[in-house]
């Protein structure tokens, strides 16, 4: 293991790493284009350049691996002298419109021209006009011009996403990146290459002229997508009115985790947001008058749920009422209905595993077939198999031996078809406890607004058993309600329920009751996300 | 009988008349005069078929706007008391009027008139109870809002107005030691005398010190600056903050009928009512030397002009003090009220008191 | 910070003098300006002026250079305006009153336009900001006018369509690309 001093400061590293991994691992930053952690060296910018004692000239340090007892200068004149050359270097066909272009605030090459450069121009010939706004297939746009050529997004298109269609045409300060004649980026990455590209060059059509990087407030969630869990920042604004009107999330960025999605996000999860703030929302609860929905308050709502269930109850006990939750909700949400129906009101028929819920198309690096991010955490919380299942409910919702059916989140009607439609419009009580409009919500007689994940404190359980946390970003839009105090909410008016006031406090419940939760906290479960150690057979 | 209660309504109505009217227009004067004060020409945009006269329209203006403002009670406040308060103000601040002198008794047609609506033989005592009463209207408007802001502030505005009330009580002592009564008549009467045979004998004459403490306090009891701490409607929030319409009007005109009182009051006890030097009963009359008759009726008409006059001066002068100085600070308020005012005014009273007892 | 105190002599502390300096020199300028009032309304003295009162809207004072009036946004020659949808106003404006929806310009050498821009002029406290921001020449203040009352919030929001057609008061003018200036010169983004 060489030890090495990097600006008067010790560090041992392992045999083989790059002078700027050491670095980083001392805290010191050295900019740098080409460079990427997740992908090969290749040496394009030379922005990393640094002294090292004894060498001839400044050496790359994204390439040059450690030797033992090597001296490192990272913020000599010299080297800052090196770096305002290359800058300049690259500037000299860059088209310096920051801006309008999408990449400013986050661009590493405006950073950068702030911290090394700070110069005017000096070129004074006509600069090399490139291809603008070009079409690199369903979701991105190159601008040629705004490039500087590191190959990052090349590699990763060959080397992470496995598709070689991307390469460098023409030479010199002619060279632009492009698709390989006739053929256009088609993997379920593409979002990834925005992120990647240190420069405007490459941006995202879903985000692309929306907002403004510095408008934007982020905080640290899970990807819903999938039951793979991959850790996400959302981005969004807490601004009245920016971009387009009421759209408060504006994108899904990924976040490092060496053990769920390495730093990559794919596209499904990535541009999946869109149900947070479109139109078809609950954001008030409602009843059903006749044929219509009535916007209507809580307290009248959870009036009529509570009393309705518990009539239920009353005239053909708990086996009469079917529950049906869907795994987009929180371990928290699931627990916190656990309570509400097995404890409080004994009923035995909670079933999530709705046919074909796990029936997706996945891929071998990141997306999973099963496209719900807590089908785990249902399964460790028993929401199956304690009753009836979901389908055999279906049947007896027809025949009438079930009388109450309430779906949190689910859409039987999406998976079961035209059987569950029929059934569902013949229950005598249909409670819609969910966050957006659909089949099987058309049918309902009460409708409870729920929060989104955005909305709400939660912990997800990915397919590995690995529970990792989502936080609060938004308020529930209009009314909505974060799942677990509906039930709270309702389980006062039905019985002796805790009185939650937040997702940790039920949590804490969960962690005492349910096995693969004892002893965690939200604290334990921290920024990364904790396995779970699982019973015997689970894993 | 009949015939008293008449000429009884007749002078209310007409002193009422003068008071309210001058109220309306001191809110045009008061716009006027400080802009003319400051280099300014003040309001004069509100136009009837073109005309603007000095912005004289804008009185009627504002009273066609509050009118017309929507009347808003705070749910949670006290409705009845909320609506009693603002015509607390205008009442207390109105009927001191009934027992100020605005001229000399009148004869007419065999009989005696006296220009005063009440001859109260406690006319003074009369004065500081219902100047007192005011504090009601101010306590009641904060407590009714149900605005802890507003309570705040009519606490803030009951804390001064009980302090400087005190001192107001004890200037007036002065007076009535001078003059030896307490009837407001007999002071007004008392001031036709002259000193030396050549200075009339006016309250300002007898009591210098006491004429300063009672105008400065009784500034201070109408709320204006530079004592208007109460409202200071530039920053802090005052006792009517949730008054809107012809309630916050009342308030507002309230003000002014104070300061019109107030001249009043100023006016009758130390600048000789509706007393004209060297104009007697008998017509002008210099001692020692000459008397030129004139007519009952024209001296009459002279006297109260004459306090009318004194009147409309004690109120420009009344702004030109509101639009001169600035705010005292609370502490300062209070410490002036007590540390300063109420010594001074104990001091007046005992140095009265000697001067009395040694002539 | 020094904080300079002043202590009241003996003749301040009395504050009856200094009251009645106050008072005097109140006095003194509404006798003056009250005599000149009065021998205006009867035709005398008319150059000496009574009040400094400049009778807005019948008379106005010439606008400074840096007046900031209501904004405007420089047009580009086919009438379009020049803005960018860079959303720096929007970013910079001190009470977030400029409200843009950027998108794709069909010329790809413009690549961003505003397709609405909107100035909530109820809100806006005349800062200037925007003008400030604007890297591409195109927001500017210049106009000389002030804003005009509407009958609804409606009224008050200014869009694009309307704030392209204003035209610089000549004195005011900022600018260098504003009409009738001549050939227009190249912005700074060569846009
Ligand atoms: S890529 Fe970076 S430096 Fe280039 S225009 Fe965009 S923000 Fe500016
Ligand atoms: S498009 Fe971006 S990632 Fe690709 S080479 Fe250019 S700068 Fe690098
Ligand atoms: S002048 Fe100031 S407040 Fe008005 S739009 Fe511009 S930045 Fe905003
Ligand atoms: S700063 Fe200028 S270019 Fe940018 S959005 Fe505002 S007006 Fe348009
Ligand atoms: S980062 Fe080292 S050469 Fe590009």
């Amino acid at each position: 293991m060489p030890t090495l001093t990097i600006d008067d400061q010790q560090v041992t590293v392992d045999q083989g790493t790059t002078i700027l991994d050491a670095a980083k691992k001392l805290g010191i930053s050295i900019p740098h284009f080409c460079y990427h952690p997740r992908l090969t060296k290749v040496d394009a910018c030379r922005m990393c350049l640094v002294e090292v004692k004894d060498a001839p000239k400044l050496v790359t340090s994204c390439s040059n691996a450690v030797r033992d007892n090597m001296v490192v200068f990272t913020g000599t004149p010299k080297v800052e002298e090196a770096r305002k050359s290359i800058l300049e270097f690259i500037l000299i066909n860059h088209p310096l419109d920051c801006p309008i272009c999408d990449k400013a605030g986050e661009c590493k090459l405006q950073d950068y021209y702030f911290r090394h450069s700070r110069q005017p121009s000096r070129f004074k010939d006509y600069k090399v006009k490139k291809h603008k706004v070009v079409d690199l297939g369903a979701t991105m746009v190159l601008d040629s011009e705004r490039c500087v050529v590191c190959s990052r997004c090349v590699r990763f298109c060959k080397e992470v996403a496995g598709e070689e269609n991307l390469g460098i045409f023409n030479r010199g300060d002619h060279s632009e990146i492009g698709t390989y004649p006739g053929k256009k980026i088609e993997h379920n990455y593409q979002g990834n290459l925005a992120d990647i590209c240190p420069v405007g060059a490459l941006t995202a059509k879903d985000f692309r002229f929306k907002c403004r990087s510095w408008l934007l407030c982020k905080v640290d969630t899970i990807c819903p997508g999938c039951s793979n869990g991959c850790n996400a920042v959302v981005h969004f604004t807490l601004r009245s009115f920016d971009g387009i009107k009421g759209q408060r999330v504006f994108r899904l960025t990924p976040r490092e985790n060496n053990d769920v999605n390495k730093i990559w996000l794919c596209d499904v999860g990535r541009w999946g947001y869109s149900f947070i703030d479109s139109i078809d929302r609950l954001t008030t609860p409602a009843l059903k008058k006749g044929e219509d929905f009535v916007k209507s308050d809580w307290d009248t709502v959870l009036r009529e749920t509570a009393s309705g269930l518990k009539t239920v109850v009353e005239r053909y006990g708990p086996s009469a009422i079917g529950v049906i939750p869907s795994p987009h909700l929180t371990n928290e949400d699931l627990y916190a209905l656990k309570c509400l129906f097995s404890c409080v009101l004994k009923v035995t028929n909670i079933d999530f595993k709705l046919p074909g819920l796990d029936k997706g198309e996945g891929d071998k690096l990141l997306l999973k077939a099963d496209r719900h991010p807590n089908t785990r955490g249902a399964e460790l919380l028993g929401l199956s198999g304690t009753g009836l299942s979901a389908e055999a409910m279906m049947e007896k919702v027809k025949t009438g031996e079930i009388k109450a059916l309430y779906l949190v989140g689910s859409d039987p009607v999406k998976y079961i078809g035209e059987k569950a439609e029929e059934a569902l419009s013949r229950a005598e009580l249909l409670i819609f406890q969910g966050t957006n409009f659909n089949a099987s919500c058309k049918l309902a007689h009460v409708i409870l607004p729920g929060a989104t994940f955005v909305e709400k404190e939660g912990t997800f359980t990915n397919y590995q058993g690995r529970l990792q946390r989502i936080n609060k970003a938004l308020e529930p839009l209009g009314e909505a309600q974060a799942d677990w105090e509906i039930f709270t909410r309702l389980g006062k008016r039905l019985g002796s329920y805790p009185s939650y006031k937040y997702a940790e406090e039920v949590f804490k419940d969960m962690a005492r009751e349910v096995a693969p939760f004892t002893g965690l906290s939200y604290q334990k479960i921290g920024p990364q996300g904790i396995k779970l150690t699982l019973p015997e057979g689970k894993s | 009988m009949c015939l008293d209660v008449i000429i009884t309504l007749l002078k209310i109505a007409i002193v009422f008349g003068f008071v309210l009217n001058v109220a309306a227009i001191l809110s045009w004067a008061e716009r006027k005069q400080s802009a003319v004060m400051q280099d300014r020409i003040g309001a004069n945009r509100a136009d009837v078929l073109g005309f603007r006269i000095f912005g004289l329209f804008h009185p009627i203006a504002d009273t066609i706007k509050m009118l017309t403002k929507e009347d808003w009670v705070p749910p949670a406040g006290d409705a009845f008391i909320h609506t009693l308060a603002p015509f607390l103000a205008l009442f207390t601040a109105l009927v001191v009027f009934a027992v100020i002198p605005f001229g000399d008794t009148l004869h007419i047609a065999g009989r005696d008139i006296p220009l005063q609506i009440a001859d109260l033989n406690v006319g003074i005592l009369f004065i500081v109870a219902f100047g007192g009463l005011g504090f009601y209207s101010v306590v009641l408007a904060g407590w009714s809002s149900e605005n802890k802001y507003s309570l705040l502030g009519s606490i803030r505005a009951a804390a001064q107005l009980i302090s400087y009330e005190l001192a107001l009580g004890l200037s007036i002592v002065g007076v009535v030691m001078a003059y030896g009564s307490i009837e407001l008549d007999d002071i007004v009467r008392g001031q036709g005398q002259y000193v030396l045979g050549v200075i009339p004998y006016w309250g300002i004459v007898a009591q210098p010190l006491g004429f300063i403490l009672f105008f400065t306090a009784a500034m201070a009891e109408t709320k204006r600056v530079p004592f208007d701490l109460p409202e200071s409607e530039s920053e802090i929030i005052g006792y009517f903050t949730e008054y809107s319409g012809m309630k916050f009007g009342a308030f507002w005109m309230g003000e002014f009928i104070e300061v019109i009182s107030v001249a009043g009051v100023v006016t009758a006890l130390y600048f000789g009512g509706w007393q004209i030097p060297f104009l007697s009963n008998q017509g002008i009359f210099i001692p020692g030397l000459f008397t030129i008759p004139l007519p009952h009726l024209l001296v009459v008409l002279l006297q109260v002009s004459a306090f009318g006059l004194k009147v409309l001066f004690f109120c420009w002068f009344m702004l030109l003090v509101r639009w001169t100085l600035p705010r005292f600070r609370y502490d300062q308020l209070m410490a002036f009220g007590w540390k300063f005012m109420v010594p001074l005014a104990l001091v007046n009273i005992v140095v009265t008191g000697l001067i009395k007892y040694v002539f | 910070m020094k904080i300079v105190g002043h202590n009241l002599t003996t003749k301040e502390s009395f504050y009856f003098f200094e009251i009645a300096k106050g008072l005097w020199i109140t006095s003194r300028h509404f006798i003056y300006n009250m005599y000149f009032h009065i021998a205006h309304l009867l035709g005398k003295y008319p150059e000496v002026p009574a009040a400094v009162t400049v009778q807005y809207p019948e008379e106005k004072v010439p606008l400074s250079r840096r007046w900031r009036g209501r904004h405007r946004i420089n047009a580009r020659p086919d009438g379009s305006p020049r803005c960018v949808a860079c959303m720096l106003c929007e970013t910079v404006c001190p009470v977030q009153c400029i409200h843009i929806v950027a998108g794709e310009h069909p010329d790809p050498a413009i690549e961003k336009y505003p397709v609405s821009f909107e100035i909530d002029v109820t809100r806006c406290c005349w800062c200037g900001m925007c003008e400030e921001a604007c890297p591409v020449d195109a927001l500017y203040m210049d106009t000389g006018k002030s804003p005009e009352p509407g009958f609804s919030r409606e009224d008050l929001l200014y869009r694009k369509e309307q704030l392209v057609k204003e035209m610089p008061l000549p004195g005011c003018q900022r600018s260098l690309n504003a009409p009738g200036q001549g050939p227009m010169e190249a912005n700074p983004l060569g846009l």
